[in-house]
């Protein structure tokens, strides 16, 4: 099979998930307890006004006559309006993605370039000091929860030496390469740069301590390999040995949990999200969540279904230029 | 009043209990102040020269921006298509009604010089000259009725969720040749003008009409101190002064509104000169806001009760000697000094200090243990075990306070108590589907009263058909539909007062505090917090 082929045929799957999770959250909306007209209508409303409302939002309509809608108005771009602002549903989730991208992305990068060096030091100077501190580091970065790593992060850097805001975005990352590119100001970068360092360690933390991990122990598993023995043999030089063959073959479970964590960042940093008060997309698939907001919710899980599918896409496109076994 | 009079008890009862929508359990919009200008007379009229909602405006015009930060972003920027306190706290910066309230909750004028009740029913607002909205189009009558018709009248533009905020209020239209609009009523509606003065902000009917749904959401076009500057949905909201205003233009030159859902990253903001407003400061948090130097404590007792339901058609709770048990068995004043670090009020009946219809007869149940023991015997439930309904996050340290509830009603010997936390959703979906017998027997809920009228909280509370009851009893229902059709401002307050003793006696509820409202403030910023949970810019000014 051709790298296109493969490819096409990870997309059809991908479009399949993704109707999936429509369908299993228009099952679940039907089986959540508490309606969404709780949210929107005062809890002293009158029957009248909650039919009212009902009838506005569309929800006194049969389960599959509003199914068949919604997919209707799908496939031509239409998300439909969020129960409690009344505005377009992309509108609001679009607004937030680029927040969440640039956090997921940062927190990957924070991750990859600590955690490969790391893992690698560690397993090539195994039982030695390096070795001891990239593990406690590891151990350390697995165990501290998010949230109490970003308040203390905010409570020394920020409020006791002012390096950083506390919080917010700041600005985004398009309008200060925008600036730079444009005004040839630097101030729009180092702006996003401030706002993004904290959150993105903090929510990189326990990636690099993951990632950490694993490439040690791949490491340490393929360093002990008959391939490395016989290049060593060989009369390999001890750097060639280790970078590039025994580091790329790590790398192939390396590729894949990064790609599974970033599509899981782009809808699960909901707690960074709170203690820096950063307007991602995680923060509001759990505030739709809880006002019942279905349109809105749909909508978020559609593109966070969207995000993993690409991100699948790229990893296995990844995963067969590093083992082009997985083509075939 | 003669067709007021002739409505049975339970069609009155159902109407103001669903329109009694002055409030909500669920952190709604505030408001405040006692209807000073309620009359039954056709010939009764209150005027005044206005000067509106607040007491400041711009002495100074120079540069003095501002930043409020709040726990979430408004909803929506209509006006009229939300039920929240944070939206309210942006609108109402660009949006005006026809009355309002100081901040002690004092009705006032605003976009209405002059208000009288014409008939029964019917009563009249003569509109100020001089108003331009924001679009630069003067204000009309038209654009008042069109206002309150879109609020009350489905089809006109929305079916607007504050259609029960204007209780009983069935339509507007202009009074030909003269700059007013007639409201009606259905029936005598006594505390029309107060929730006038809370409610219904106006907007321009061409405006509106010219924009669809989700536009009008996205943008505003009022008659008050600042204009929509820049808003980007659920990140910030920028207003600018209206150096057009009909009142002084405003000190403040630019409000900027944020949201941080968590409070220690709101105080890191403040701590940090980031924002200068900040709202609801946990009691955890205040002895850093005090200690920085930079910024301060503002707090002010709210319109919101909270309380504990007891469903009066359930054991153990249908016996009154059981429900006053339970009273007994609470340490109100540890709970206050303990949990909420005396940010908050003990209460003993449903209406508040200051509130029409307060009895200050009336003191909070002091703790009992032995007292709540006998009762319990007297009862006949000893030995049972209950299971106390709480939100989790949704009021000020709700959980703990059901924890401490709890707590201290299993140190009684012949009950025994425990907390079940639930998602507000799914428990105010219970509350509300109009069938009682869904409803936990036992719950914790809270409830704002925006108007300072006991009838707004006892109707959809605690009356045989009000919207979120959970008691029933003939002599609170005959009371309080004598109250609301009576003319008489003494009368009526008697025997609101009167039927508050009763519910003190019968305990419903375990009524436990009145929230406040605890903002931290920058030391650059001179302004006092308000009783309606409310923040107005238009007071601010640069401190000295």
């Amino acid at each position: 099979m051709s790298m296109g082929r493969f490819l096409l045929k990870r997309t059809l799957q991908g479009i399949f998930v993704i109707w999936g999770v429509v369908t299993a959250v228009f099952l679940l909306r039907f089986i959540t307890p508490g309606s969404p007209i709780t949210f929107v209508a005062p809890l002293d409303a009158s029957q009248e006004l909650r039919q009212q409302i009902a009838r506005e939002l569309g929800l006194n309509k049969p389960f599959y006559v509003q199914y068949l809608d919604y997919l209707f108005n799908l496939l031509q771009g239409d998300m439909g309006y969020s129960y409690i602002s009344g505005t377009e549903a992309s509108n609001l989730i679009f607004a937030r993605l680029p927040a969440t991208l640039e956090l997921a992305v940062a927190a990957s990068i924070v991750a990859v370039v600590l955690s490969i060096p790391l893992g690698v030091i560690s397993a090539t100077r195994r039982h030695e000091p390096a070795d001891y501190a990239a593990t406690s580091f590891s151990l350390v970065g697995i165990s501290t929860p998010n949230f109490w790593l970003g308040i203390m992060l905010v409570l020394l850097l920020s409020v006791q030496f002012g390096f950083f805001p506390t919080s917010r975005r700041g600005i985004g990352l398009g309008p200060a390469l925008g600036m730079l590119v444009t005004q040839a100001k630097i101030s729009g970068l180092t702006t996003w740069l401030s706002h993004i360092t904290l959150p993105a360690i903090t929510l990189g933390t326990y990636f690099t301590a993951l990632i950490t991990r694993l490439t040690r122990s791949g490491m340490l598993d393929e360093l002990g390999k008959p391939y490395v023995r016989a290049s060593r043999a060989k009369g390999l030089p001890e750097t060639l040995v280790r970078y590039k063959h025994a580091l790329r073959n790590t790398l192939i479970p390396v590729v894949t949990v990064l790609g599974l964590q970033l599509g899981t960042l782009i809808g699960g940093a909901v707690i960074t999200e709170a203690v820096f008060a950063w307007p991602g997309l995680g923060t509001l698939l759990i505030n739709a969540i809880n006002a019942r907001d279905w349109p809105l919710i749909q909508g978020s899980l559609i593109v966070i279904g969207a995000g993993f599918v690409i991100i699948n896409i790229f990893v296995d496109a990844l995963y067969a230029r590093l083992n082009p076994q997985v083509v075939h | 009043m003669a067709q007021d009079e002739s409505a049975s008890r339970r069609t009155f009862l159902k109407t103001a209990g669903a329109a009694a929508a002055t409030a909500s359990v669920a952190g709604c919009t505030g408001g405040g102040g006692q209807d000073t200008s309620t009359t039954t007379s056709g010939s009764d009229t209150t005027t005044d020269s206005g000067t509106g909602t607040t007491e400041s405006g711009g002495e100074n015009m120079g540069d003095f921006p501002v930043t409020i930060t709040q726990g979430q972003m408004p909803s929506t920027l209509d006006p009229q298509n939300h039920r929240e306190t944070p939206t309210d706290n942006v609108v109402l910066h660009a949006y005006e009604g026809l009355l309002a309230r100081d901040r002690k909750g004092k009705a006032q004028a605003e976009l209405a010089t002059e208000w009288e009740r014409t008939s029964d029913g019917v009563v009249k607002f003569q509109l100020r000259e001089g108003v331009t909205f924001h679009s630069g189009n003067d204000l009309t009558p038209e654009d008042v009725a069109f206002s309150i018709n879109r609020i009350v009248k489905e089809d006109v533009s929305i079916a607007s969720p504050q259609s029960d905020q204007l209780s009983g209020v069935t339509g507007a239209s202009v009074v030909d040749g003269e700059r007013a609009v007639e409201v009606q009523s259905d029936g005598l509606n006594p505390i029309v003008f107060s929730l006038f003065a809370t409610y219904c902000d106006i907007m321009e009917k061409q405006w509106v009409q010219d924009r669809s749904k989700s536009e009008v959401a996205k943008d505003m076009n009022g008659t008050g101190p600042f204009k929509l500057e820049n808003y980007q949905e659920n990140v910030q909201v920028r207003l600018s002064r209206n150096e057009d205003y009909w009142r002084e233009p405003a000190a403040v030159s630019t409000l900027t509104f944020r949201a941080a859902k968590e409070s220690s990253t709101r105080v890191n903001q403040l701590l940090e000169g980031e924002t200068d407003v900040i709202v609801n400061v946990p009691p955890q948090e205040i002895g850093r806001v005090k200690g920085s130097g930079s910024a301060r404590i503002a707090a002010v007792p709210s319109t919101r009760i909270i309380y504990n339901a007891m469903r009066y058609d359930a054991e153990p709770f249908s016996s009154p000697k059981f429900r006053q048990a339970m009273n007994y068995a609470i340490d109100l004043n540890s709970i206050l000094e303990n949990i909420l670090s005396g940010f908050g009020d003990a209460t003993g009946q449903p209406t508040l200090e200051g509130f029409t219809g307060y009895n200050s007869n009336v003191s909070a149940y002091a703790a009992n243990k032995s007292r709540a023991e006998t009762l319990v015997e007297e009862s006949g439930h000893a030995g049972v075990s209950i299971t106390l309904h709480t939100p989790v996050g949704r009021y000020l340290k709700d959980v703990e306070i059901a924890q401490a509830v709890s707590n201290q009603i299993n140190q009684l010997s012949n009950v025994s108590c425990s907390v079940k936390q639930r998602d507000f959703g799914a428990l105010a979906g219970q509350l509300t589907d109009g069938n009682l017998e869904t409803s936990p027997k036992f719950y914790l809920i809270g409830w704002g009263n925006a108007t300072f009228d006991a009838s707004q909280t006892i109707i959809p509370l605690l009356t045989t058909d009000g919207a979120l009851t959970s008691y029933s009893n003939e002599n609170v229902d005959s009371t309080i539909q004598e109250a609301q059709n009576t003319g008489n401002a003494d009368q009526r307050s008697s025997l609101l007062q009167q039927t508050n003793k009763t519910l003190h006696d019968e305990a419903p509820w375990i009524f436990l505090n009145r929230q406040y409202s605890v903002y931290g403030v920058s030391q650059s910023v001179a302004w006092q917090a308000r009783r309606d949970e409310r923040i107005d810019a238009y007071a601010m000014e640069p401190k000295q």
